[in-house]
This record gives C-alpha cells, structure tokens and sequence, in this order.
C-alpha cells in the first residue's frame, strides 16, 4: 500500500549477504520487486535487479535530519537508495509524486531506479525541512 | 517574539534560559512568585513524584482539572527508550492515580511513532481505562504521514472530518488545532486558510472575558524555526486571540518543556512519554536522545492543568516519570 516492497531492512538485509549468493538471490526477489506504483517515469514494471543495484549504486543516509547527498547526479538508471540513520521516522517523497516511500525507521532504507532524466526534487513529508534533489542525466 | 530569555525549559540540560545569568530553576522560581497568578511547578528530577500524587489539604481549590499527555510515539523502538510502551504505560497509571480524576485528557499528537497497525487502540483503550470523562486528540505528523491523515481523521476526525475542534467546559472555551498536515517541501507546520476562517468564526462570539485554551501538536510560536519547531501561519490564529484576557497554548511535539509568555498569551510545551528531545539549536538537529538509563524518566513525563474561576492564569504542574 505504502511502497512496502522497496522498504528493506539493511540490519536483516546484511544477514542475509552473509548466508550466500544464491540463498540472497532467491529470497531477494521478491523482497525486492519493484512496487507496483503508477504514473509516467517510475520503475514500475521494470525488470531490474535491484537489489545488486542498490548496493552498488549511490547511497543517501539520513543523520540529524539531513541528507548525506542532498544533491545527486546520476546517469539514467541509477538505483539510489535512501538509508535512515536517525531514530525519527522519515519519508523520501517526490514533490511530483513520482515516487514515494513508506514511513522509514532507523536502518531502514528505500530504493527508486530513475529511468528519465529530469530533476527529482524530493523532501521528507514528517519534516519538511528536509528536502533534498536529484538530477538524472 | 523568538528571545530566548523569555524561555524556561525542562531539566536536566546543561543549557541555562538566556545569557542574563538566570538558570532554569532560578527562573521558574521568579515566574512563580512574580504575582500573576501563575502557579508553576516543574518536578524535573527535584520534585517529581509529588505533583501527580494525590491532592493534599493543603492545595489549593480548583474549579477542574484536565492532564495533556503528549507524544507517547507507540511503536517507538529507538535507543533513546528500549521500552517506550513501559512508560507510556506508567503515564496512564499516573493518571489513573489522579484525586480528584481529571475531567478530560488532551493527547496532543504523535500518539503513534510511524503510524502501525494496533498503535492508535493501544492508546486510545488505555486512555478509556482511566477515569477522565472524555478524551480529546489532536494528531502530529508521526500520526498522518503515512495516509496524508485518514486514518487518523477517521478515527478521531469528527462529524466534519476535518479534526479541528473546540468545545466548551465549565466557562472555559477549549479550541483544538491541527498543523502537521499538508506539509509542503521546505515549508512548515501549518493551519491553512480554512482552519484559520473556522478559528475566526468559533471565537469572535465568545466575550473577551472567557478563558482560552488553545492545543496543537507543533508549537504555535516560533521555538525553533531552523528546526521546524514553529506555526508558519501560528501568528495568524493568535492575532484572534489577543483580545481574550486569559489564552493558554498547549503543545507538544519538542518533547521538552518550555513556556513563554506574551502579553495574556502563555504558551507551553509538553514532556513526551517516549523520548526526549535536544535543547532547540543544542547539537546537529532534533530527534530522539539517548540520555542515561537512570535519568530516562526523568525527562519524560505528563501534565496536569487546573483551573481556578477568576484566576487570570491556569495553574500548571508537570510531572515526570521518575
């Protein structure tokens, strides 16, 4: 409902890196499956594997309600992922809707694969405060 | 408006209220017997336990009484309190304990920490088991988040839907206000046009003899803009108020007690049940703080408000935990 399925939870997500290859391949799948959001320039639908993505492409912690990054630029097809280090609970939301995450707890992060390039203009829906961009080339 | 001198805040930080020189609890003190009325006791790690204890001959008579909770964050698993359902639970038994009962509970907001199923029921059936009349919430952002606040509209919301309230107890005109939702990318807490037009209209009737109470979760002054501790609009609902004799604010969201007052306005804050938050300005930003394990309950705590007919000021008393 809220995006569940790109809320990963990195203490549990480490555990299982350690278990193997083909152990984490398999139960990443769906854990990583690209949540069915709708509208023009989302990930929906595609195939990707997100999960090897996310850890290799730009990260974005959140500490003391900022953004580590809060302007990135990627090329098309970047994964980034989004990691809350705080104990507050906050939210990565699109100003244009174009994506948005569920409520993240501490070590909880969300990914979002920018296929279009633009400029994503983002902030946190509990602390609106915190805003941050990214530009897709 | 925004001069910290004017401030008193909670215990237990190593922050004094202004650069005049004046800590804390010489400042209390001063507010206390500066002759206005105003009766204010903080039990911040001195006198905690006595103030939710029951009444003594010796207390002075009271038309009614009602307690804020604020910010018990159920779901809350942080660091900063292992076990914020113990003492959001230890609240509810202080109020319990309460005599005479309060007449209502005000919960101002972030009753839940992320919005998860069952968190709302555990607070609203433990708030049913105390002997308070009625309960009145009003939401934080923690509690509309998730859903731009349907759920908790459907719940708590009203015949209107809206959430914004007020009523009226014993003389007193009670207005509830809502600021955390429709938060707009670098913007802040709050009320919108349409809250504001309702706010007109609900007091402009009302004689500038009747005492105010005004709740809303994120403080209707400027505590800490930087921070978004702050009503964008805030100014605008006040400028209603100023012509009442007596306007007390209630709010919560800094998880600390501060108090400022302007004029026939008194603003408060309110401890959390859950977790404490920084001093404004006091370190990289806000959220949650770990504090040691023994001084925890210390810095968390409730409020009890009574009111006294023909007293200018409402006499309030926090209590913490410990």
């Amino acid at each position: 409902m809220h995006g569940n399925h790109r809320l990963i939870r990195v203490r549990w997500l480490w555990r299982l890196a350690v278990l193997g290859t083909a152990t984490f391949g398999a139960l990443a799948v769906p854990t990583w499956a690209p949540a069915g959001q709708s509208g023009p320039g989302t990930a929906s639908g595609m195939a990707q594997p997100v999960a090897v993505a996310a850890q290799t492409g730009p990260r974005i912690e959140i500490t003391k309600h900022k953004f580590s990054r809060p302007t990135l630029t990627v090329p098309a097809g970047t994964t980034v992922t989004w990691l809350n280090r705080d104990e507050d609970v906050h939210t990565v939301v699109s100003t244009t809707q174009a994506f948005r995450s569920a409520g993240l707890e501490t070590d909880e992060a969300y990914s979002y694969t920018f296929t279009k390039p633009g400029v994503y203009e983002y902030f946190c829906t509990l602390h609106p405060l915190m805003t941050g961009k990214v530009i897709v080339k | 408006m925004n001069d910290d001198s004017t401030y008193a805040r909670d215990a237990d930080s190593p922050e004094v209220s202004g650069g005049d020189g004046v800590d804390r609890r010489g400042f209390l003190q001063c507010m206390a017997w500066a002759g206005t009325g105003l009766v204010w006791t903080v039990t911040g790690g001195v006198l905690s336990s006595r103030a939710l204890s029951p009444a003594s001959a010796a207390e002075p008579a009271r038309d009614f009484s009602f307690v804020q909770i604020s910010d018990t964050h159920i779901g809350f698993k942080g660091e900063a309190n292992k076990d914020a359902l113990g003492t959001f639970e230890q609240a509810i038994a202080r109020i319990k304990a309460l005599d005479p009962a309060p007449s209502f509970i005000i919960h101002t907001g972030d009753i839940t920490h992320a919005q998860k199923p069952g968190a709302f029921d555990t607070v609203t059936e433990a708030l049913k088991g105390t002997k308070a009349e009625r309960v009145f919430y009003i939401p934080g952002e923690n509690d509309v988040f998730a859903d731009g606040g349907t759920e908790y509209l459907g719940r708590f919301g009203g015949p209107k839907g809206t959430g914004w309230q007020s009523f009226d107890y014993k003389g007193v005109h009670f207005v509830g206000l809502i600021n955390v939702l429709n938060f707009k990318a670098g913007g802040l807490g709050s009320l919108g046009q349409a809250q504001l037009d309702w706010l007109k209209k609900d007091v402009e009737g009302l004689a500038s003899s009747t005492p105010l109470v005004v709740f809303a979760h994120v403080p209707l002054w400027a505590v800490y803009p930087k921070w978004g501790w702050v009503t964008d609009d805030g100014e605008q609902a006040l400028g209603y108020l100023k012509r009442f004799g007596s306007v007390t604010v209630l709010n919560g969201h800094i998880h600390q007690i501060m108090q400022k007052v302007e004029g026939n306005i008194s603003f408060y804050t309110a401890l959390s049940t859950a977790f404490p938050q920084p001093a404004p300005g006091v370190g990289e930003g806000p959220g949650p703080v770990k504090v040691p394990a023994e001084q925890l309950r210390s810095v968390l705590g409730l409020r009890d408000v009574n009111y006294v007919q023909g007293k200018s000021r409402l006499a309030i008393v926090d209590s913490t935990l410990a």
